[in-house]
Parts: structure tokens; C-alpha cells; sequence
């Protein structure tokens, strides 16, 4: 029980007052974690998108995160999130120009730990999805645990697996075809408008509109409670 | 745990997709990022019911982003398909207006992505925003209905005013509204009674009221000391001026053309705009604009055009003049210029040039000898000429009556004279633009120029054994209007005839039949109906499927009530909603949903130099589409109108 204890140890500091009140708060929330048999229709989805200054876990860093909520298979916009982080360190990388953000955006965004705090505060024990989600995960797990010795603890979903476990069954190596399920060929394969892409908030609202449709298939499939969702 | 305001990205792609549609078309970026800011999106699969008739209403209304909802009514177990909705059509709004339940029921047809917008937004939006409430009550169009008016009566005034021979009328063509410069304004601090009477020494309609740096401050016209000034309890005149007047007054630029003015007058509803320096309020007044200086402008007037075809000397300058008046016709169109004022116009001007083209050929006949016969006589103008609806030069429909000579005789030689008149007047007006009828109506044909005991013949026979074939032919004859020549001998023609139809009920039944050969589409969504012959296919015959139905019912119900005026469909739906008052509603519905496609016609005819008739439902916008299947509902209930009225079920053709 290595979580277990971290959560005893965090809770310790924040007894102590040594970490920020929104870790504490995010923390607590899962003192009671979601019940498998919960039905879809009740459960609170956070889709997310980072964008980030490459893909090395280690040297790169978070530029952008983008968010939308769905309550069951509803999107809901006024329950949405975008921030941008300040990123002084980083000169002329690529997924700068790939992401569109301009250079003074980076000079000009929230603090990365304020703005991951105010992720988590949006976030709160909501279900993670997220295309390609280990990536996006292991990016904010890095900040948490760099600067607040936590990781997220959110039950996750990554649609590109969905969507292949949907179509192809449980057992279809991801690996060989990978193209076949990028966000812009699932989009385009469900008759989704591709809009704002590679902007973080675009992302995640794509990502959301591919979820609502994954749903609607997974429903025909039976499934339609968190644990057979995520195959617990 | 929501902590921070929603994504700007998200927000404003949502408001992106939702402003392309109406109402939200006419909202600001800013109001619309709002709007989005309180949506939900819903995916849902086809099949999927998302409300049924008699559910308690819910707390949104839809508005389809992709996919397809049909709305159905259950009547006695049967599924009555009401509507389609696709792309940008907003369904579930009945919960906005308080009823209980929903009427109707919803059902997914094809895989739908939906705005769910809550209810408070919309009602909100409803009391905020004109435009917005206007779309829900269809007002848009009965908004402009004032301004139409009193420009119509000005027009009218002009016209009359107008005297042969002063050239000053066609020497300024500019399109610039002439501003009345040196303005006359008042302190706001002064009596009322003052203001009143600075008004009435200067005879103007309007008074700015002005700071002393002559910044205005607001306007006071004659309304409002009719209005305000009655309304208020007590002794007012010694009052300030700044108690009554309308604040603030709207500032404009300087060097506004008649167009412009004529737009931002149907916009704001306003009378009066005063112009400063800059167009804010900020800079001192140095003109006023008023209705009655835009109407009176040069240049736009159609009592210019008029004018000129009064006065043309040969068929070239006549026919000029009417290609000048197609390009009034394209303004007036493109500023939406309302249908009823522009339809009066051409009325007259097409009028004009009917009489002209019989004043020039009764002068060549007679200069070749041929001397009309000293007998009364009619040129009557037939179909959509006669019901003062012809806007654009499509087939011309005409005919002669003429008072019976006294023998066979001279019978002869009359008939042949008025024929010679009617060839000669037909080939100047197809000089002029006018095609002419493929079906030879026209006062060319010896078949339609005849004494009244002629005419009376062919009624009879239509009213008396009325055959389905013969009386769809004949339903011009009876729009006919006099336009030149004796008005007592057509009006005499008139109430013969409606004697006859009082004669036969029977007539009347089938007359209604008639009426209603062409049902209303009850598809006209994303399968829009469309034509089938190879010509063209794919394309939505407006006159036969929408406008006939309409002109069709209208001509039926003129002809029940005996109404001996010369009147046009939308006249005739408004009077017998006058004398039917249970008719009233749905009359003024049709008598608008009439006017909607005369423009539309008359829109689609002029950008594509065709009778306009035919139209490819892609080329319409959102807001047409919505209107057209509107009408669609007005039609269905007009039908069966007729049907329960004249007991159609009963007869069988």
C-alpha cells in the first residue's frame, strides 16, 4: 500500500500547514474513491489536454493545460478550463510553433505551481480522459511530485485505447497501427469538426466530442458503469 | 469545485457555432460568448427519444449542430410528422413561453450533436434583445409596417405634387440626402411652451435640444408634445424641455445617401437623425435629417422614373425607363425595402407604362387613319399583373373589353380595331422587357378582346359548369384589373360576375377544389422537394408549390365575399380577415407569408435575370428556410380552411 502511505504522509504536512491548501483539498477527495458500480450518467469527466515544449518527461516542460467536464455523456462548456503556464526557461523549441503559443504567452502565463494547483482544484476527483493519457498524466504527475511530493490519483481513461478496445477488440496490438487512432483520424473517422487543434483547450474539447461518441458505442457494448469502463 | 471561469478557446468556438444561426446571427460576439458560456453539448444516437409529447417541459432548448430531430405529433396512435430539424434549427423553445408540457415529440433520426441552451438564457435574451424576441414572435416583419407606411403616403403625396414641366425634379440625381443645415436648437433648460412655439414660428417638426458648445443633448418632435405633454398630469408648459425630449438623439456622419438613410431608418425605427461633426454626440449639431428629406430626395424617387415615362416621346425612351426602374427594384430589394411599398410602386410604374404604350398606339393608328370607335372600352391586365404583383417582366396577361356595339355589324369592325390597339400595345410592352404569355392571353388574341356580353359568355360557362380543367385555366380572368379606359365598365363586369358565383353555389366548391391541387410539402427539410422534370431537377418551384396554394385561396374567399375592389392576394387575405374575423389571424399570417415570397422571388429573379420561379433550395439562407417552412404550416392551415369551409371531403372531382 505505497499510496496509502504517501497519502498518510501528505496529509501529515498539511496538518503542518507545509503544503498549499488546493493539494490538501485535492487529496482528501479521495479518502473515498469512486464506487465501481457507479453508473456513467452520475460520474463528473475531466477531459484534458497539456501542451508541452516536447515529449521528454524529464527535460520538457507544461506550456498549456485545456479542460471541459462532462456530466455522464454531456458536455458542459461553463464547466471548462484553459490556463497558460510561464515558461521562462524555454528558448526556440518546435512544439513552440507546433502549439501556435507565441513566445511572450510563455513569458506571460500563471506560475506552474499555481497553475497546477488551480488544475486540481478544477480537476477534483473527477474520471481523467485524455488522448494518449500517459503522456498528458505523467507531465502534471512529474510537476506534482517534484514540488509536492503527490501524483494524480484520479481513476483515468485514455480514448485512444477506447476507441481501439471498441473497434478492435480487447487484444489488437495498439503498437503496429498507431496512425490509425491519432486524434485527427478518430475525429475524422466519427464525423468530428476539427477545429482549434493543437491549442490545449481545442484538444480536450475534441477529445471530449470523440468520448461522447466512444460512449454512445461502448453503451451498445454494455458498458455502462465506471468499472466495466475501465475494465476493473 | 469550479474556481475559475470557463475556457476562452472553448467558449469561443462554441459562440463561433452558435452564431451562425438565427436568433443568435444578430447578437454580438460578445453576448454570444455568454450565451455559450451557460451551454451544454449532447451527443445523441439515432433512435433515441429525447422528449415525448406531454412530458413535462424540460429545462433547455435545442439547437442542432450536426444531425437530424424530427418533431412529431401523436393523433390517435398514428405518428404525424410536424417537422425535420436540421443544422442550425432550435427546437423544444415552447418551454421559453411558460406553456406545461411539450406538444410535440423528439426523436433522434440521425446521429445528433446538440446545444442544449437553458431556458433562463433564452428568456432573458428574449427581454434584452429586439432582435431576438422578434425571431420568436415573428415580428420582424410587422415591425417595419409603420415606416412603410408613412413612406408610401409621403411617395404618394410627391406624386401628386408633381406638375408637368418643372425639369428641376430631374436635374439632381445625386443619391446624397440633402440635410437641412442651419439647424434650429434649443437650450434644455427652457419652457416647453417656448420650444412649442419656436417650432411653430419656424413650421419644422423637430427641435435639437443642444448644450451651449451645441453639443446635442436629445430631440423633441411634434410626437412627442402630442404625446408626452398630454400624458403628463398638470400644468406642464412652463416645464423643461430636457423633461420630454427623447435622449439620446441619434448622431450621424454627414454625406449619407438616400440608401444608407432609408436602411437606418427601418433599423432604428427612428425619424429623425441629427448629424455633427464627428457622428457622436461629442461635437456640435451641423444638420438634421428628417423622413421627410429622405423621402423627398432626388434621385431615388420613383416619381422621377414616373416622370420620365410620362413624358417619353418614343418606345426606346419608355423602354430605358423601365430597365431604370429594375435597377430601383434591385435597391429597394437589397435594402429589404418592405414588399407591400415596392409591389404599389411597380403597380404604378408598370400601370404608366401600359397607358403610355396605349397613348402611343392609339396615335399611330390614327395618324394611319384608324380612328378608335367612339365606344367604351377597358384594357384589363390579367394574373399577377392584375393583382398588382408583378415585380419583375414576366409573361404578360392582358385583354379588351368593350361596351357591346349595337349590331353585328359594327360588332365586327370594333372587335377589329381594339385588336389592331391590342397587338400594337403588346409588341411595345414586349419592346419593353415583358415576355410575351406562351398561352396568347392577351388583349392580341381575338379570343380576349371582346364586348362585355363576350365576356360574360366565357363566365358563365366557367361559373355555370365549372370543369377542373378548364377553370384552372381560367383563374386569371378572374384577377383581372382595369388600367386603362372605363373603370364603370370592368366594375360592371365585376358585379355581373359576382352575381353569377351568388347564382351557383356549386361553383365555389370547385373553384376551392381548385385551390387546392397543390398541397404543401410536409418535407421540406434535408430532402427538400423538388422538381422532377429534367429542366429543373433539384430545384423548388416557389410560384406553383407555395405561391399559387396562397393567391389560389385568397381569389376563392375574394369571390365568396363579392369583393368588388380590384385587390391583390395580399389585400384580399387582409380584407377577408376584415369580414371572416375568426380568419383574421391566419389571413395576416398568409397576407405575410405572401409578401415573404414575393420578395423571395422577385430576390432570386433578379440575381439570377430569370422569372425567379425556380429555386434551388441550397441557395437559401438559414433564416429563408426557416421562413419557407413556416409557411409551409400557414398553407396546411389555410387548405383546410377552405376544405372544412366549402366541405370538400364531400365532393368528388
Amino acid at each position: 500500500m505505497l499510496e496509502f502511505a504517501r497519502k498518510i504522509q501528505v496529509s501529515r504536512r498539511c496538518r503542518k500547514g507545509l503544503l498549499p491548501e488546493s493539494i490538501c483539498r485535492y487529496v482528501s477527495l479521495f479518502d473515498h474513491p469512486l464506487q465501481r458500480n457507479t453508473p456513467l450518467d452520475e460520474l463528473r469527466f475531466v477531459i484534458f489536454d497539456t501542451e508541452t515544449s516536447g515529449f521528454d518527461l524529464v527535460k520538457d516542460r507544461i506550456l498549456s493545460i485545456g479542460a471541459v467536464s462532462m456530466k455522464g455523456s454531456t458536455i458542459d462548456i461553463a464547466d471548462s478550463f484553459e490556463v497558460l503556464l510561464r515558461q521562462e526557461a524555454i528558448g526556440g523549441k518546435d512544439a513552440v510553433s507546433v502549439h501556435g503559443i507565441l513566445k511572450r504567452d510563455l513569458t506571460q502565463g500563471m506560475e506552474e505551481d499555481e497553475a497546477v494547483c488551480r488544475f486540481l482544484d478544477y480537476l477534483g476527483n473527477g474520471v481523467i480522459v485524455a488522448h494518449h493519457a500517459d503522456f498528458d498524466i505523467a507531465m502534471v504527475g512529474r510537476v506534482l511530485s517534484q514540488r509536492y511530493g503527490i501524483k494524480l490519483f484520479n481513476e483515468a481513461l485514455d480514448t485512444a485505447s477506447f476507441a481501439k478496445r471498441l473497434e478492435k477488440g480487447p487484444y489488437y496490438n495498439l503498437a503496429h497501427k498507431s496512425g490509425e487512432y491519432r486524434l485527427d483520424n478518430l475525429c475524422a473517422r466519427y464525423g468530428i469538426c476539427l477545429y482549434d487543434r493543437h491549442t490545449s483547450p481545442g484538444d480536450a474539447y475534441l477529445t471530449a466530442q470523440l468520448f461522447q461518441r466512444l460512449l454512445a458505442v461502448g453503451r451498445k457494448a454494455g458498458v455502462d458503469t465506471l468499472g466495466k469502463l475501465l475494465l476493473k | 469545485m469550479q474556481t475559475t471561469t470557463p475556457s476562452n478557446t472553448i467558449v469561443e468556438r462554441v459562440a463561433a457555432d452558435l452564431g451562425k444561426y438565427p436568433p443568435f446571427d444578430r447578437l454580438s460576439l460578445d453576448k454570444n460568448r455568454k450565451i455559450a458560456a451557460s451551454l451544454a453539448v449532447e451527443y445523441h444516437e439515432e433512435g433515441e427519444t429525447l422528449f415525448r409529447k406531454g412530458d413535462e417541459l424540460g429545462r433547455f432548448s435545442y439547437m442542432v449542430m450536426k444531425g437530424a430531430v424530427r418533431l412529431f405529433d401523436s393523433i390517435d396512435g398514428e405518428e404525424v410528422l410536424v417537422d425535420l430539424c436540421d443544422e442550425g434549427d432550435l427546437f423544444g423553445v415552447r418551454a421559453i413561453f411558460g406553456t406545461s408540457t411539450y406538444l410535440l415529440s423528439a426523436q433522434v433520426v440521425e446521429e445528433s450533436l446538440l446545444l442544449a441552451i437553458p431556458v433562463e438564457t433564452i428568456r432573458e435574451l428574449v427581454q434584452s434583445e429586439p432582435s431576438v424576441a422578434a425571431y420568436f414572435t415573428g415580428a420582424i416583419a410587422r415591425s417595419v409596417q409603420h415606416i412603410e407606411h408613412s413612406l408610401s403616403e409621403a411617395i404618394d403625396m410627391r406624386r401628386s405634387l408633381m406638375e408637368p414641366g418643372g425639369g428641376s425634379l430631374l436635374a439632381n440625381e445625386t443619391l446624397v440626402v440633402d440635410q437641412v443645415r442651419n439647424v434650429i436648437t434649443c437650450a434644455p433648460g427652457i419652457p416647453i411652451r417656448e420650444a412649442a412655439k419656436v417650432m411653430s414660428e419656424n413650421n419644422i417638426g423637430s427641435i435639437i435640444v443642444a448644450a451651449e458648445n451645441r453639443h446635442p443633448l436629445g430631440i423633441i418632435t411634434d410626437t412627442d408634445l402630442r404625446k408626452k405633454v398630454v400624458a403628463i398630469a398638470g400644468q406642464v408648459n412652463e416645464r423643461p424641455v430636457s423633461e420630454i425630449m427623447t435622449s439620446p438623439v441619434y448622431t450621424i456622419t454627414a454625406g449619407k445617401t438616400v440608401a444608407d438613410m432609408m436602411m437606418l431608418m427601418v433599423r432604428t425605427k427612428l425619424r429623425h437623425f441629427c448629424i455633427t461633426e464627428d457622428g457622436t454626440a461629442d461635437t456640435p449639431v451641423i444638420g438634421i435629417i428628417s423622413e421627410h428629406d429622405i423621402v423627398t430626395s432626388e434621385g431615388i424617387n420613383p416619381a422621377v422614373i414616373m416622370k420620365a415615362i410620362m413624358q417619353s416621346e418614343s418606345v426606346e425612351q419608355l423602354s430605358q425607363e423601365r430597365e431604370k426602374a429594375e435597377k430601383l427594384l434591385k435597391m429597394y430589394i437589397a435594402q429589404d425595402v418592405a414588399i407591400h411599398f415596392i409591389s404599389n410602386i411597380f403597380t404604378e410604374l408598370n400601370d404608366a407604362l401600359i397607358v403610355k404604350a396605349i397613348e402611343f398606339s392609339v396615335a399611330d393608328m390614327k395618324r394611319e387613319g384608324i380612328d378608335l370607335p367612339d365606344i367604351e372600352f377597358c384594357w384589363l391586365s390579367l394574373g399577377s399583373e392584375g393583382r398588382k404583383e408583378q415585380l419583375l417582366r414576366t409573361d404578360l396577361d392582358n385583354a379588351i373589353l368593350f361596351r357591346d356595339p349595337e349590331n353585328d355589324a359594327s360588332r365586327e369592325t370594333v372587335q377589329r380595331v381594339f385588336l389592331e390597339l391590342g397587338k400594337r400595345v403588346t409588341a411595345i410592352l414586349v419592346a419593353c422587357g415583358f415576355k410575351p404569355c406562351p398561352a396568347e392571353i392577351m388583349a392580341s388574341n381575338p379570343e380576349w378582346c371582346q364586348p362585355l356580353s363576350g365576356w360574360m359568355n366565357y363566365f358563365r360557362k366557367w361559373i355555370g359548369t365549372p370543369e377542373p380543367k378548364a377553370l384552372m385555366n381560367s383563374t386569371i380572368f378572374f384577377d383581372f384589373r382595369p388600367v386603362y379606359g372605363s373603370t364603370a365598365l370592368a366594375l360592371e363586369m365585376k358585379r355581373e360576375i359576382n352575381t353569377e358565383i351568388a347564382r351557383g353555389r356549386g361553383f365555389l366548391q370547385f373553384f376551392a377544389k381548385n385551390a387546392l391541387q397543390n398541397p404543401p410539402p410536409l418535407g421540406f427539410f434535408r430532402n427538400f422537394l423538388v422538381e422532377k422534370s429534367r429542366e429543373h431537377a433539384h430545384e423548388f418551384d416557389i410560384k406553383a408549390r407555395a405561391m399559387m396554394p396562397l393567391s389560389d385561396a385568397a381569389r376563392v374567399l375574394a369571390c365568396e365575399f363579392g369583393v368588388t375592389d380590384f385587390l391583390g392576394t395580399v389585400e384580399r387575405f387582409r380584407r377577408i380577415g376584415q369580414l371572416l374575423p375568426s380568419f383574421q389571424e391566419l389571413a395576416e399570417e398568409a397576407a405575410q407569408g405572401y409578401e415573404f415570397l414575393m420578395r423571395l422571388r422577385t430576390e432570386h429573379g433578379l440575381a439570377e435575370k430569370s422569372s425567379g420561379r425556380y429555386i434551388d433550395p441550397e441557395h437559401l439562407n438559414k433564416m429563408q428556410r426557416q421562413e419557407l417552412r413556416d409557411l409551409f404550416t400557414t398553407i396546411g392551415k389555410v387548405q383546410s380552411m377552405l376544405n372544412l369551409r366549402y366541405q370538400l371531403d364531400y365532393i368528388r372531382a
